[in-house]
């Protein structure tokens, strides 16, 4: 009774959550970068989540993510580009050798798929690894990928090193935050269950989870595949909210800015990775960006403020938050 | 004549030049008590390592219920070691099962320094030894598709903390509870992996003087309820004198006695090991 009462409160929420972002859209310009915010935060919300789930909730090391979410990315391209603008898009290539389109929800799901087969193989050899190994292995992998999707001879299918564009996108904040909250909302499912409950005794004693009866590679494999799906799904969403694409673009630094997402919002914190997300955005993109321009009261120029100050002080926030606030905003580890 | 459920045949397990245990040949029989004693550093968690998987052997067999579990012959590097031996007598097949495999055939065991999952309920602790028996898989776990199996392993969790006093701590954090409880949180999942064989690593150890004599009661009693056989290795003499049926005496590395406790005590070699030799 208690628990169906709980159920009911949270799906009202949500409702309300979702009414409040339509009404918005209708009130407010769509321009705004309230929108750019909540839709890019939404994107990072998951990827931050599907991070947490191998850093946070089974103690994997990993960063890999920005190669996964190239791999989602590029796969929703990819599938979804219509065949009519194929010749435009792959133009070195002779318009490619793709010629279909699948529906958006379909390429959503085979992004993810596809980023998960990659991590599926991948995993095999690396999994092995103990923490700071796998973290180099891992981190490997996402810049060999990163190269090999540049890769000429794969122009057919990838278009080299050009931009992939002119595949579905969206323009309504819903859609992101939709994609996204149902994907957290399965993370969040699986971290209660069993399985779920696996994955965490794996983090805190491996010795005693195995002489507890449970599999160490078969459970981080799972774990390792099932956040890449995630991280393959971002990206696709990633793909759909810059609506280009390019393999140059998923650095490693995206990946730090993931990992930064998870450690502030608290290591094994879900709810912590989701603040965390909206508040590194905004600032990023918003807040802190007035730190980036020459500012003059009067003939008096602030001193400081120019063109990469903004990084200084975000740098700052990271190490105040390292030093004093450890368990970052929502971590009770 | 009871069913032999545990065998090893000459273990011998090596780490660079220290031999921690060397030839080591015991039994455990359905429903009995057994113990392994020796001084500090004389091989007994090596010998519980090597059977529970975490080492592979350098050496030897272990059988379970008669069928071999564990098995490896000497290579290259041994073959000094068993000069002697017929090394065809080793040959065959070579079995190391992780540890995890070991726990399904029905092996369970506590460790010597309690190695809980500390920032994990009590309950949860206790459902994570479960989670290797519950037949449902990762998708079916995730969506809540089998209610049925969630619903059993949390009932039988919840048994085995009332069993174990532990009820009204379900909910607190592990590595919160007072270190006697720990220990009792720590039976209490590795019977939750509904084994037949359990291994007790020194479960006495930091124990006042009055609670092993609780323990051994407590020991053979869940080896009724059970069904089980057990093993334990301990330092604490009453409570091995008390609970064991059968005690093996290890001391570096090799097994210097072994018998009922009445005959243990009276043995000299083993009053040595223990006491040292009088150098006059």
């Amino acid at each position: 009774m208690k628990k169906k009462t709980a159920n009911l409160i949270s799906l009202g929420l949500v409702a309300g959550l979702f009414l409040v972002l339509f009404l918005l859209e209708q009130v407010m310009d769509p321009a705004s970068m309230l929108f750019v915010v909540l839709k890019k935060g939404a994107i990072y919300a998951l990827v931050a989540v599907s991070m947490n789930l191998l850093n946070g909730f089974t103690g994997l090391f990993s960063l890999g993510q920005a190669g996964f979410m190239l791999i989602g990315a590029y796969a929703y391209g990819i599938l979804t580009i219509p065949p009519e603008a194929r010749d435009a898009v792959y133009q070195y290539f002779d318009g490619g050798i793709i010629q279909f389109a699948l529906p958006v929800p379909l390429a959503l799901i085979i992004a993810g798929l596809a980023a998960a087969f990659f991590a599926f193989l991948i995993g095999l050899p690396v999994l092995r690894l103990k923490s700071d190994y796998l973290a180099i292995a891992t981190l490997g992998f996402a810049e060999i990928i990163r190269a090999f999707f540049q890769w000429d001879a794969l122009g057919p299918i990838t278009n080299g090193s050009n931009l992939l564009r002119r595949f579905p996108t969206f323009s309504s904040v819903i859609f992101p935050f939709f994609v996204a909250g149902l994907c957290i909302a399965i993370i969040v499912l699986l971290v209660n269950s069993s399985y779920g409950r696996a994955f965490k005794a794996i983090r805190d004693d491996e010795v005693a989870a195995e002489a507890m009866g449970i599999n160490l590679f078969k459970h981080k494999q799972m774990a390792f595949v099932i956040s890449s799906f995630f991280a393959g799904v971002s990206g696709a969403l990633l793909a759909m909210y810059q609506t280009t694409v390019q393999a140059s673009a998923f650095k490693s630094a995206m990946t730090y800015e993931i990992l930064l997402i998870v450690v502030i919002g608290g290591i094994g914190s879900i709810s912590g990775s989701c603040i965390a997300s909206f508040l590194f955005i905004a600032c990023n993109e918003w807040w802190l960006r007035f730190l980036d321009n020459e500012l003059f009261i009067g003939t008096w120029q602030v001193p400081l403020l120019r063109t990469g100050f903004r990084k200084v002080v975000f740098s700052i926030i990271i190490m105040a938050v390292v030093l004093f606030y450890r368990q970052g905003i929502m971590g009770d580890r | 004549m009871a069913e032999n459920v545990l065998h090893l045949d000459r273990v011998t397990m090596q780490f660079g030049g220290v031999v921690a245990v060397n030839g080591l040949s015991m039994d455990v029989n359905a429903g009995e008590i057994v113990a392994l004693i020796g001084p500090n550093g004389a091989g007994k968690t090596t010998a519980f390592n090597v059977i529970t998987g975490v080492y592979a052997p350098t050496n030897g067999q272990v059988d379970l219920f008669g069928s071999p579990m564990v098995r490896n012959h000497p290579r290259g590097k041994m073959k000094k070691l068993y000069a002697g031996e017929d090394p065809d007598a080793f040959r065959g097949q070579a079995l190391c099962p992780t540890p995890d495999k070991i726990t399904r055939l029905g092996i369970a065991r506590t460790f010597q320094n309690i190695r809980l999952f500390c920032s994990l309920s009590v309950l949860d602790n206790v459902l994570i030894a479960k989670h290797m028996r519950a037949r449902h898989n990762v998708f079916a776990a995730t969506f809540r598709l089998t209610p049925r199996v969630e619903r059993e392993m949390r009932q039988s969790a919840e048994a085995l903390l009332e069993e174990q006093g532990l009820t009204h701590l379900k909910d607190e954090v592990a590595g919160s509870l007072p270190y006697g409880l720990q220990r009792r949180l720590e039976i209490a999942r590795a019977l939750a992996t509904e084994p037949r064989l359990l291994l007790l690593d020194e479960p006495a150890a930091g124990m006042n003087p009055q609670e092993p004599h609780e323990l051994a009661a407590f020991i053979r009693q869940i080896r009724e309820k059970y069904n089980l056989s057990i093993l334990v290795i301990e330092h604490h003499m009453d409570l091995v004198m008390e609970v064991a049926e059968r005690i093996y005496v290890l001391d570096f590395g090799k097994l210097i006695a072994q018998g009922d406790p009445a005959a243990i005590q009276d043995n000299p070699d083993v009053i040595t090991a223990y006491l040292g030799v009088d150098e006059e």
